[in-house]
């Protein structure tokens, strides 16, 4: 077996004096914590899956689609599936820390623990932004011998912006995942509240549409649950945008808000 | 320096830590010695600010432990062996936590050397043993090379190797002028490797001392004696002693005059003598005077 054969000595060859815990430390760190997690990489490979595969599939049938249907959207569409990876990413990779004792490492090693979560929301951040690139840029070259009308490049409405504000979208679905985890700092119930959010609320809120006038003010408000502000945004040629961006920001930013006043405020 | 005041923390109705004070100085190894659920763990929590006091406060040279521009050369900490993730190699959790520093890769792979883990490194913490884990522990809390080093039952789960080998560890470290507070619930493995003991019990201090003075003033030192007139000696004897147990017919445990005074006496008279032997406390008897039920957590100024 291993044995502690060295000499009982710490002092080697580190210079401590140069040292110090810094932000761009901190996200380096979190970056490692991050990508050394076989759940990572098992996550951000079936959204790239899910992503790229429906792609193909719309696009397939894309040729009997109801006319005026812009290509872009065939790239757009498993957003609404590929959110929840994304979502329950961000909260395992909060929840991991609290299930294996993790947190009491990291907050030993950072004890200004704002810093460590705004460190893991931009490293999450990060990752789901160039993941969802990437799944966009295979999505697009697969679709192209497919799609009955090519994707219109010369007009960003119909091409560039909505793919840009779904990188936005998957992000801020990540980071409501990151918010939840501090939140609830429980695996199970960091992820159901982040599904719950993003997939059931908006279609119990679709579920009002019949119930007639009384109701309508929960239909209304569902426009800014983070599923349907997404959908706003992301949808071609779509008009009146920023209200909606804002909403869906706005979630990201609240939940971390709370998670980083449960994280401040609670024992680790 | 480790530089407690007035710490107190509450779960809630149930008082983990009551009014703690302690200092903990450079250059020894200060144990932290009691039962369980005494109040080590929250205590050294608190330290490094896990936990919030809910009163009290506690630094670490001289400043609150989340002021420190970087808290892992300031303080090494071991709480327990199971705060890394399960999913994680070993050696990326070292690097993990060495990176939030700017930390060398280079140190990581000294660690790893330094705590014997060179074998496992590469295999993920979930299924290492309790004394694999024990050792990633301490690896971590070494990464810094900090001047500080709390460890929370270090030997916890480590084979005999182990343990010698954290014993010199930081009774090496305390030579070179570290700060060292570890706790144990094994009174032999303090006695072996403290110089100065705080013990808690119930979340206070009972004691705050040197090894020695501790097991002095918690211990009696009894001297047995066997010989075929003990009552007889003992009668001579009673007049000087605090107590004089007769354990069997001959033999007898005499608390007061030590074992030359007894020779010398019984010689004086002629009496014949078979057996004699003091027997000094140990810590472990000043630990369960202190802790145990006939004194209740009773609280005595050394």
């Amino acid at each position: 077996m291993t044995t502690l054969t060295a000499p009982p000595t710490a002092s080697t060859s580190v210079s401590t004096s140069t040292l110090r815990l810094t932000f761009p430390h901190l996200v380096r760190s979190e970056w490692i914590k991050l990508t050394t997690l076989r759940s990572t990489w098992w996550s951000l490979g079936i959204a790239v899956l899910l992503s790229v595969g429906i792609s193909m599939m719309v696009a397939s049938a894309s040729a009997d689609f109801a006319p005026g249907f812009a290509s872009v959207g065939a790239i757009l569409m498993p957003t609404q599936f590929t959110m929840l990876v994304a979502g329950i990413l961000g909260a395992i990779a909060v929840t991991g820390e609290y299930s294996t004792g993790m947190i009491r490492s990291t907050v030993t090693a950072a004890p200004r623990r704002g810093a460590v979560l705004a460190a893991k929301a931009v490293v999450v951040a990060v990752l789901i932004a160039v993941t969802t690139l990437v799944s966009y840029v295979i999505a697009i070259l697969a679709t192209a011998p497919i799609l009955t009308v090519a994707i219109d490049w010369s007009d960003a409405a119909l091409s560039t912006l909505p793919l840009a504000l779904g990188v936005l979208s998957m992000v801020c679905f990540a980071l409501i995942g990151v918010g939840f985890g501090f939140l609830i700092r429980n695996g199970a119930g960091a992820i159901a509240a982040t599904v719950g959010l993003l997939f059931v609320l908006p279609i119990v809120a679709s579920m009002f549409m019949m119930a007639g006038e009384a109701w309508r003010w929960i239909v209304d408000a569902s426009a800014y649950l983070p599923m349907n502000a997404a959908a706003t945004i992301t949808t071609p040629g779509g008009t009146d945008l920023l209200p909606a961006a804002l909403a869906l920001v706005g979630w990201a930013a609240a939940l971390l808000l709370g998670g980083w006043a449960v994280l401040k405020t609670r024992d680790a | 320096m480790i530089v407690a005041e007035s710490l107190s923390k509450s779960f809630g109705a149930k008082h983990a830590v009551s009014d703690v004070s302690f200092t903990v100085r450079p250059g020894k190894v200060t144990g932290f010695l009691g039962p369980n659920g005494a109040g080590k763990s929250t205590t050294m929590r608190m330290i490094v600010g896990l936990d919030r006091p809910t009163a009290g406060r506690v630094t670490v040279n001289g400043q609150r432990y989340a002021q420190a521009s970087s808290p892992l050369t300031e303080v090494g900490v071991l709480l327990d062996a199971k705060a890394v993730h399960t999913g994680r190699t070993a050696r990326n959790h070292l690097r993990a936590m060495a990176a939030t520093h700017g930390i060398p890769t280079s140190r990581v792979d000294d660690v790893i050397d330094i705590t014997g883990l060179a074998s496992v490194a590469r295999k993920r913490a979930g299924g290492f043993s309790l004394g694999m884990g024990q050792r990633l522990g301490i690896a971590a809390a070494l990464l810094g090379d900090p001047h500080t080093l709390i460890l929370d039952e270090p030997v916890n789960g480590l084979d005999p190797e182990g343990v010698l080998w954290v014993r010199r560890f930081v009774r090496h470290a305390a030579s070179e002028g570290k700060t060292v507070l570890l706790s144990s619930h094994l009174m032999s493995e303090m006695a072996l490797t403290a110089d100065h003991i705080i013990v808690l019990g119930r979340g206070r201090v009972l004691a705050d001392a040197p090894v020695d003075e501790l097991v002095r003033q918690w211990t009696r030192t009894v001297v047995r004696v066997r010989s075929p007139r003990a009552h007889e000696l003992a009668d001579l004897i009673a007049p000087e002693a605090v107590s004089v147990t007769h354990l069997a017919d001959g033999l007898m445990d005499v608390e007061g005059p030590l074992a030359p005074a007894i020779g010398d006496l019984a010689a004086a008279h002629g009496i014949p003598i078979h057996e004699l032997t003091p027997t000094s406390g140990t810590l472990e008897d000043a630990y369960l005077s202190l802790t145990g039920d006939d004194v209740e957590y009773k609280t005595k100024d050394i």
